[in-house]
């Protein structure tokens, strides 16, 4: 019994991992190494591996035409989510706690309106009144930005309840300082942790998102990837590895800075964007 | 036959020595204390009795059954901890009930005998009420209900007064000490504050470093402390030189001496605490300069006494 | 309630000054109307999600021009039907094994102490692939499991012929496995803190007053458990349900899934001649959100009681 106790749970990470790694290393070979699955055989195995296909993609126009827009709406969308939500969430805790219910469930709106109902829904609304507005690679920042509001208000509301905020700023207006300097020199230092956290996942949403840039017919990262797919299929494919690479290297960055100041993290706080 | 008895139990975590040869027995009916400042080993040696963790070598008696290889859910101790651990997801009478639950007893045997049990420690009623909705000494005193539900052979407690308020500390003591008389269940009662130690138990248990160093009865500790470490742990002591070695001396047997009294310490006054019906005075010695504090009826203290007056203390003779 | 614990300390001012508006209270009580400072919020919550949102519904229940029954009614009807049984049924089979593999993923993983660096890694990685999605999952399971895969060559090395067996990476199989491999994930960081929420001193209470370990699971872990089981899985319904692009780039446009029906109705700037349709499929999708969402908020209100 014992052994078995110890056994299953090595067994099962291990088909766990199995399962997600062996995608990522056929589209690894797929993207680098240049034989048909067809012909792939034992003697060849080690043949033929490449960078050339990602390489190709990286120089081409196109991409970094496309990565500019997708970083460019990303910072935008970083932008306005901070002046939005750092002063609504501070607002809630300081001046009307009594709505914090309110505003909660508020945020959890953008998972009951699913990206692709909401870009009917703006095509639908937008397209007639304002053409100027969809026009414009910016139009995808607002919409961005709803879809971060989720986890960017979680992020901020549990720094803030660690905070004990109150305390904090009767402390900085007992030495004189004025609101604008509390927010400045007090509060937004202390609520590094969560803008951080708050802006690499906004980030990481960004530069994946496909559905809503595709129907507003936008040249994001994500699009070009999808069209590569039938031109440059090794470059579309490197590129989305070298995009996850990216990823994982900016969620290890997040999860150490969030273990600097390790909170216990429960149901109430998990950061997931969901947005596949 | 004791009711419970701990021979030669030695645990060590690496190359920490948590228990070393611990050895003490429990008579029916009695309330022993562990008293020792954390790491002692004194919450090692309770968690081995209650099968929570294993010891290296040694055995647990129960009565004359040694148990040391039962798992804990069939060894029939009751258990309290510092948290309380109430069940968040059951009301109170539910909680009380969950020992007699898993043993089977049919529902309103159980509702009858929780209803009992919470009698007992005067809750009777907060049974429908969530553990969320109680005070923390009421969650204690329901958790002690819970652990005598199932009429254990041994009550277990772990710390259970330091998570409280000193107010309801003492009520919930109190309380421990007279459910222990009441229902005559064996007690093993860990805790690092000697005021709770000397005021609860039948017998106090010193330990450090994984070792006895003394088992008494409170009196027999406080008075006659086999080693230093017990004289230094239990009270306050001062440490006041005499010829060549140092004699140890509690505040309460010192006195200031009388006016042209010869004294045999003299020293300077640093602090007057009043605490009621006593006053503490901590003096500075002349002649090495160590610290001594004088633990003097109020009303017998001399008015001219004050912070800085040199003063003489003599060991008061019995 | 919270101002009054503030406000108060201003007031208490030994010297009298209370007349006098300390900067604590100009801070404080700049206007009488609490939620003004939400204003901006609640603006462009309205203006970028809730207008478009509510538009789609005004847009499906318009008359429609050569059709006798009302957008909304031909959306679950028929072809539109079969597509929501189909999408309910893919999230309802991902959300139940991701609940099932997640959890016991979680369960495992916890279960290894040493070494230290491996339980982050996890949580780390499956941070990374809960948030996987979209065309480049679809890629990695194309070159894995596709007619030309590599894992799908592997297989047949050994005599089974996936496409032969009826697997296509497009079909029902073949979706659901690619949705596991971020709804895995999700639950994984869901359960992950709700087993540390589990305090062991109430295993041990449970033993000490004669719970056999399965008893502890059945009566005290199982039900402390329930509330992020629960949300857990009414999150990762609504995941694969609104899922789109994933699906989009391994069909290529032609699957059944609701999302990707939805497209043909909105082909970029081109508008169909059903465009009514497009927008009542998208409010059905909505509405059945809104009742996913609204569970999962009645978990975890319910939860935190407790939980407190």
């Amino acid at each position: 019994m014992k052994f078995v106790a110890k056994i299953w749970p090595r067994l099962y990470i291990a088909i766990a991992i199995v399962f997600f790694v062996a995608p990522l290393l056929s589209m690894a070979r797929f993207a680098f190494q240049r034989i048909p699955v067809i012909s792939l055989g034992k003697d060849n195995l080690f043949k033929r591996w490449t960078i050339d296909g990602l390489l190709t993609t990286l120089r081409d126009p196109e991409f970094l035409h496309s990565l500019s827009v997708s970083l460019k709406v990303a910072f935008f969308t970083v932008l306005v989510l901070l002046f939005l939500m750092v002063p609504t969430t501070l607002w809630v805790h300081l001046s009307a706690p009594r709505w914090r219910g309110v505003v909660e469930t508020v945020t959890i709106l953008p998972y009951v309106v699913p990206p692709i109902a909401l870009v009917v829904g703006v095509s639908g609304t937008y397209r007639s009144i304002a053409p100027w507005f969809l026009a414009s690679n910016y139009s995808l920042v607002p919409f961005y930005a709803i879809l971060a509001m989720p986890f960017t208000f979680r992020s901020l509301d549990v720094g803030i309840k660690a905070l004990d905020l109150r305390t904090l700023v009767d402390a900085a207006k007992s030495l004189g300082a004025s609101s604008l300097r509390v927010m400045w020199n007090v509060l937004l230092p202390n609520l590094r942790t969560s803008l951080i956290n708050a802006a690499f996942l906004t980030i990481t949403v960004v530069l994946g998102e496909f559905t809503i840039a595709s129907l507003l017919l936008k040249r994001t990262l994500p699009m070009y990837m999808a069209q590569a797919q039938g031109s440059e299929p090794q470059g579309a494919l490197g590129l989305g590895l070298l995009i996850l690479v990216l990823t994982t290297i900016l969620f290890t960055l997040v999860s150490i800075i969030r273990k600097k100041d390790s909170k216990s993290i429960n149901v109430k706080n998990i950061n997931v964007g969901m947005v596949p | 036959m004791s009711a419970l008895e701990f021979v030669n139990v030695s645990k060590s975590f690496g190359d920490v020595n948590a228990l070393n040869n611990f050895t003490i027995a429990l008579e029916q009916g009695e309330l022993v204390s562990l008293l020792g400042p954390s790491g002692c080993g004194k919450t090692t040696a309770l968690r081995i009795a209650a099968g929570f963790e294993t010891s290296d070598t040694g055995s647990i008696l129960l009565g004359s059954t040694n148990i040391i290889s039962l798992p804990a859910h069939q060894r029939r101790m009751g258990m309290v901890f510092q948290s309380y651990s109430l069940f968040p997801h059951l009301n109170i009478r539910d909680n009380v009930a969950f020992g007699l639950k898993v043993r089977g007893v049919p529902g309103d045997v159980r509702k009858k005998r929780a209803g009992e049990m919470l009698d007992l420690v005067r809750l009777s009623d907060l049974g429908h009420r969530m553990p969320h909705q109680i005070s923390g000494g009421q969650q204690q005193r329901v958790a002690l209900a819970r652990a005598l539900a199932t009429e254990p052979h041994v009550l277990l407690l772990d710390e259970p007064l330091s998570a409280l308020d000193a107010k309801i500390r003492v009520e919930v003591r109190d309380e421990i000490r007279r459910l222990n008389r009441d229902l005559g269940v064996t007690t093993m009662f860990v805790t690092h504050d000697q005021d709770e130690a000397m005021s609860i138990s039948d017998r106090i248990c010193v330990m450090n470093n994984g070792v006895i160093e003394q088992i008494g009865s409170p009196r027999d500790v406080y008075n006659n402390p086999a080693t230093s470490f017990v004289a230094h742990f239990v009270g306050s002591i001062n440490s006041l030189p005499r010829g060549n070695t140092r004699v140890l001396i509690r505040p309460e047997n010192l006195v200031l001496a009388t006016h042209g009294e010869i004294a045999q310490w003299r020293g300077a006054v640093t602090d007057i605490t009043f605490v009621g019906a006593f006053t503490k005075i901590s003096v500075v010695l002349d002649n090495d300069k160590s610290s001594v504090s004088v633990l003097a009826i109020s009303s017998q203290i001399d008015h001219n006494i004050a912070i800085g007056k040199n003063i003489g203390i003599n060991e008061e003779i019995r | 309630m919270a101002l009054t614990g503030i406000s108060s300390l201003g007031q208490s001012d030994p010297k009298g000054g209370s007349h006098t508006r300390t900067p604590l209270q100009r801070f404080q009580l700049p206007v009488k109307f609490k939620p003004i400072g939400l204003i901006p919020f609640f603006g462009f919550v309205g203006l970028f999600l809730v207008w478009p949102a509510i538009s789609l519904f005004r847009l499906a229940i318009q008359p429609t021009k050569n059709s006798d029954i009302s957008a909304m009614r031909e959306a679950i009807t028929g072809d539109y039907l079969d597509s929501f049984i189909y999408t309910i049924k893919l999230s309802l089979l991902t959300a139940l094994l991701g609940v099932l593999l997640g959890s016991l993923l979680a369960a495992s993983v916890l279960r290894i102490e040493r070494p230290r660096w491996f339980r982050n890694f996890m949580t780390s990685f499956a941070g990374v692939a809960a948030n996987l999605g979209g065309i480049p999952l679809a890629f990695a399971f194309i070159a894995a499991l596709g007619t030309q895969g590599l894992i799908t060559k592997m297989i047949d090395y050994f005599g089974i012929n996936l496409s032969d067996a009826g697997f296509r990476i497009s079909n029902f199989a073949g979706i659901t496995i690619v949705y596991l491999y971020f709804q895995i994930p999700l639950m994984f960081l869901i359960m992950v803190p709700a087993f540390n929420g589990l305090r062991a001193s109430w295993s041990e209470a449970a033993a000490s007053l004669g719970a056999a370990p399965w008893q502890y699971w059945r009566y005290v872990g199982l039900p402390l458990l329930t509330p992020a089981l629960l949300g857990g899985f009414l999150l990762l319904f609504s995941n694969a349900f609104s899922a789109y692009a994933t699906a989009y780039a391994l069909s290529s446009g032609g699957a059944r899934l609701v999302p990707v029906q939805i497209r043909f109705f909105l082909q970029g700037n081109t508008i169909t001649g059903k465009d009514n349709l497009g927008y009542a499929l998208a409010a059905w999708m909505i509405i059945i959100m809104l009742i996913t969402m609204t569970g999962y908020l009645f978990v975890r209100r319910r939860a935190e009681k407790w939980q407190q």
